[in-house]
């Protein structure tokens, strides 16, 4: 029989399903389900039957005949092979019969070799099943999911009368929680308490999964043990609904003063969601009939809770796969990834029910509602870099892990993070602030056992039941599965929109490469194809100039022409050097600038005949560059010095260096017609000259020269200007 | 007929250019003028054959087909010709050109004038130095 002895510590263990006793409101008879014999008997049985319950032992089952003898059409053995032959005994359970002219009923269940017979009074006087149906209905009316469990406690409690209904919900780690209570009104509310996972132990958690009703008639009676002749087996009692209880679990009971309990198990995805837990103060014994009802309600509250919660899930990832069409259309539409994200009603922070967001893209942070500051966003967004190599990565307790966190747990003790590139880093966070909840433990879960008294009652679980209470710190609400699916939702949308934007890059880069290439090509062109006849053009009306026949209106006209042929010769050559400058390689030397000012300036003053000019050199610092690139800069910087000073009195180009830094600075310096402001940006820009400078030549090629030059060494080129003041430009070189 | 001046240009502008400047230097300058390089063989051929020497070779840079570095090569390879000073001629100012004309044996490289009165100066120093001065030196 069994012989385990139960104390605190292997309570996980203890054989609950196989007690060897009976709860002993009823009696048991087991019947052989092979030979149709008695094979286990429960002792009481001989309180209801005219002779010792062991002489029943291994009798046929025809002898019960004789014990109840007085219902003439009733034989067990008939009514258990019409089950055995229907598979089942829902229709047939319970039956009823009298025993000494009172009512009882005979519930058949299945053991493992055995059928169960259980005898229990019958003690309800009408029908209930109507009453279930009313109650049922009631339920339903709740639209959420609180409202559901709150009618389901009121309607149980109409139908069995007991004390107190609580609904206990088990929350992810176990442990139980009060979440709807109906209760008479003198009793102590336990709605809100939290429950120690250990109070139910797993073994009796998957019991209530296969029975899902348990009645506890009566914590003070004995119970009555089972006897057999079979000393190897002990009956299993799993489907039985009088096995008799665990002494912990009574022990437990009479601890908060319940004289009977009964629960009903929520089963909602086939896990155990919770129980309806039902206490009574009293020993009260509930009807077979009531707790069938009881059952049923139990049954519909299971399907309508599982429906509810995928309704309010469901509704939740609507909103969110909105969001995600929203952004992605976003994205379509907008040039920038962050403002697209960020700057409309539906954004990133939509995406889960985070509070704040922080999205890190090209290197800059941009945030939306309640975050942490910028210097401790990068911090984490460092720490996530270095401590996360999984794309995504959520915790509710962030400052219990990340200590530098714990400065602004208030806003964000939850993070969810979304890896979108690793290196350069880009990354979006949501937030979570912290939720400082109190958390109402009846009786305090670290400490289950109390001091040590004899007897069982050192055994029990615990015996103060007052509220313990305990305040949970750094915590943010959790992060549901349907937030985390939303984000790498919305991470696939931008990883591709990032992809599909590189791939477009990549085009484009294609085509500037080819058309780059075709550039070149009509440089050579120009070169060849275009100099070659412009050539020709001017030669001819050099020779025809010759000719002494031709009266001057014609000579003016050749004179015409040859002129504009030098000028467009001069516009190849320029646009040429603006090409080389592009595609030849710098030779990087010493340029001794004293020798390159005297020959650039040399040839300048010669080509614009600018003997009126004045030319101030300065200190003058050797350069690192290629010379003939450098002394392309000069000759342009200083043409343009002396072509736009031309036209005053006595025009002054000055030109110096100074040392700043680790850069070289060249100023230009002229005092003539100077450069309107508003045109800073176009300057430097190919084939654009100002409106102040139509009626002196130029090709608008000179300046982007310059730029491109200096940008190939790595210098940068301004000015500074004041119209009929004058102008400097400055050219900088890396001295390196 | 001996042409004082053999000159391969495929450019017809330029070479009616120099035939008049050639005319304007001296009016009884000879100068014969071939458009390509294969015809430009045949004559060089030609004057190996019949011992006629020209005094002076202009021989254009690009040509159509065979370019006057090939030219120049051709001529310095006829042992009859190989003393007849040779002067590229060209549009082209890169030095690498005018690196490859001197070793392959050019006695001069000239980047070919802008406009006539330029050229017409050019014929003019290349007249007094290759038939004045330089056959005085010879």
């Amino acid at each position: 029989m069994n012989k385990f002895s139960v104390d605190l510590t292997n309570c996980d263990k203890e054989p609950i399903h196989i007690p060897g006793k009976i709860q002993s409101h009823g009696f048991l008879i087991a019947i052989n389900k092979i030979d149709f014999t008695i094979t286990y008997i429960s002792e009481n049985t001989s309180d209801y039957v005219s002779t010792p319950a062991k002489n029943l032992l291994n009798q046929p089952i025809s002898v019960l005949s004789n014990h109840f003898s007085h219902e003439p059409d009733f034989n067990i053995e008939n009514l258990l092979k019409l089950g055995v032959i229907r598979k089942s005994f829902d229709a047939i359970s319970p039956y009823p019969i009298a025993i000494n002219e009172k009512p009882f009923y005979l519930i058949i269940n299945t053991s493992v070799n055995d059928w169960l017979l259980e005898f229990e009074p019958v003690s309800l006087q009408y029908d209930i099943q109507s009453l279930v149906g009313r109650s049922a209905s009631a339920m339903l009316q709740g639209k959420s999911v609180s409202a559901l469990l709150k009618g389901a406690a009121t309607e149980v409690k109409k139908l069995i009368g007991y004390d107190r209904i609580m609904i206990y919900k088990f929350l992810d780690d176990g442990h139980g929680e009060v979440v709807a209570e109906e209760r008479e009104d003198h009793l102590e509310p336990f709605f809100g308490l939290h429950y120690p996972a250990t109070d139910i132990p797993k073994q009796a958690r998957e019991l209530y999964k296969l029975s899902l009703t348990r009645l506890i008639a009566d914590v003070n009676t004995d119970d009555s043990p089972i006897i057999t002749f079979n000393e190897t087996t002990a009956l299993d009692l799993t489907n039985g609904s009088l096995r008799a209880v665990s002494p912990i679990h009574i022990q437990y009971l009479k601890n908060m003063g319940v004289y009977s309990s009964f629960s009903i198990s929520l089963i909602a995805n086939g896990e155990l969601w919770g129980l309806i837990a039902c206490h009574n103060y009293s020993s009260k014994f509930i009807d077979y009939k009531a707790r069938e009802g009881a059952k049923l309600i139990g049954e519909i509250l299971s399907s309508a809770l599982e429906y509810r919660q995928e309704e309010e899930n469901s509704e939740t990832v609507e909103l969110f796969n909105n969001t995600a069409n929203v952004l992605s259309e976003h994205l379509n539409r907008d040039k920038y990834l962050i403002e697209a994200l960020t700057n409309y009603d539906k954004t990133l922070l939509n995406v889960t029910h985070g509070t704040g967001v922080a999205i890190v893209f090209e290197n800059e942070l941009k945030t939306i509602g309640e975050v942490p500051d910028d210097e401790s966003i990068w911090d984490l967004v460092a720490w996530l870099k270095d401590n996360s190599d999984e794309s995504i990565y959520y915790t509710h307790r962030l400052s219990e892990i990340f200590h530098p966190a714990k400065k602004y747990k208030d806003i964000a003790s939850g993070i969810l993070a979304c890896s979108l590139s690793k290196d350069p880093v880009e990354i979006m966070i949501w937030f979570k602030p912290e939720q400082i909840s109190t958390v109402n433990w009846a009786g305090n879960p670290d400490k289950p056992v109390t001091a040590f008294v004899d007897g069982l009652a050192s055994l029990s679980p615990r015996k103060s039941f007052e509220t313990w209470s305990e305040v949970v710190n750094n915590t943010s609400e959790k992060w549901m599965p349907e937030e985390i699916t939303s984000v790498l939702r919305i991470r696939e949308i931008i990883v591709a929109h990032i992809n599909k934007k590189a791939n477009e890059i990549r085009l484009l880069n294609e085509k500037l490469q080819s058309a780059y290439e075709e550039l070149d090509t009509f440089s050579y062109t120009i070169s060849h194809d275009l100099r070659t006849p412009l050539t020709s053009i001017k030669t001819y009306a050099e020779l025809m100039l010759k000719n002494k026949t031709l009266d001057d209106k014609g000579k003016n006209m050749l004179d015409r022409i040859i002129n504009s042929a030098n000028k467009m010769n001069f516009l190849i050559k320029e646009i040429l050097n603006l090409a080389r400058v592009g595609r030849s390689e710098i030779v990087f030397e010493t340029v001794n600038m004293q020798s390159l000012l005297a020959e650039v300036s040399a040839e300048v003053w010669s080509a614009f005949k600018a003997d009126n000019a004045e030319l101030i050199l300065g200190q003058l610092v050797d350069l690192k560059g290629d010379k003939t690139m450098i002394a392309q800069v000069f000759t342009n910087l200083i043409s343009n010095a002396v072509k736009y000073s031309s036209m005053v009195k006595s025009p002054k180009i000055e030109v110096s260096a100074v040392i700043d830094g680790g850069e070289t600075i060249y100023a230009i310096k002229d005092n003539g017609m100077g450069i309107d402001n508003r045109y800073y940006d176009r300057v430097f820009e190919l084939f654009k000259r100002m409106e102040n400078v139509k009626d002196i030549e130029g090709t608008g090629v000179g300046l982007a020269i310059v730029k491109r030059i200096v940008e190939r060494h790595n210098g940068r080129v301004w000015f500074e200007s004041k119209l009929h003041v004058g102008s400097t430009f400055y050219v900088a070189f890396k001295n390196k | 007929m001996t042409p004082d001046i053999f000159y391969v240009e495929d450019d017809t502008d330029y070479a009616f250019f120099m035939q008049n400047a050639v005319q304007e230097v001296k009016e009884t300058l000879n100068l014969s003028i071939v458009e390509d390089g294969k015809e430009a063989l045949e004559k060089l051929q030609a004057f190996a054959d019949t011992k006629t020497k020209p005094k002076l070779i202009l021989l254009d840079l690009n040509l159509p087909g065979l370019s006057g570095l090939d030219l120049l090569k051709f001529i310095r390879d006829i042992p009859y010709l190989k003393s007849v000073p040779v002067i590229l001629f060209s549009t082209s100012d890169h030095p690498d050109d005018v690196k490859a004309s001197i070793e392959f044996g050019a006695n001069a490289y000239l980047t070919k004038p802008d406009g006539y009165d330029n050229l017409l100066k050019c014929v003019h120093s290349v007249h007094d130095f290759w038939f004045n001065q330089h056959l005085r030196l010879n």
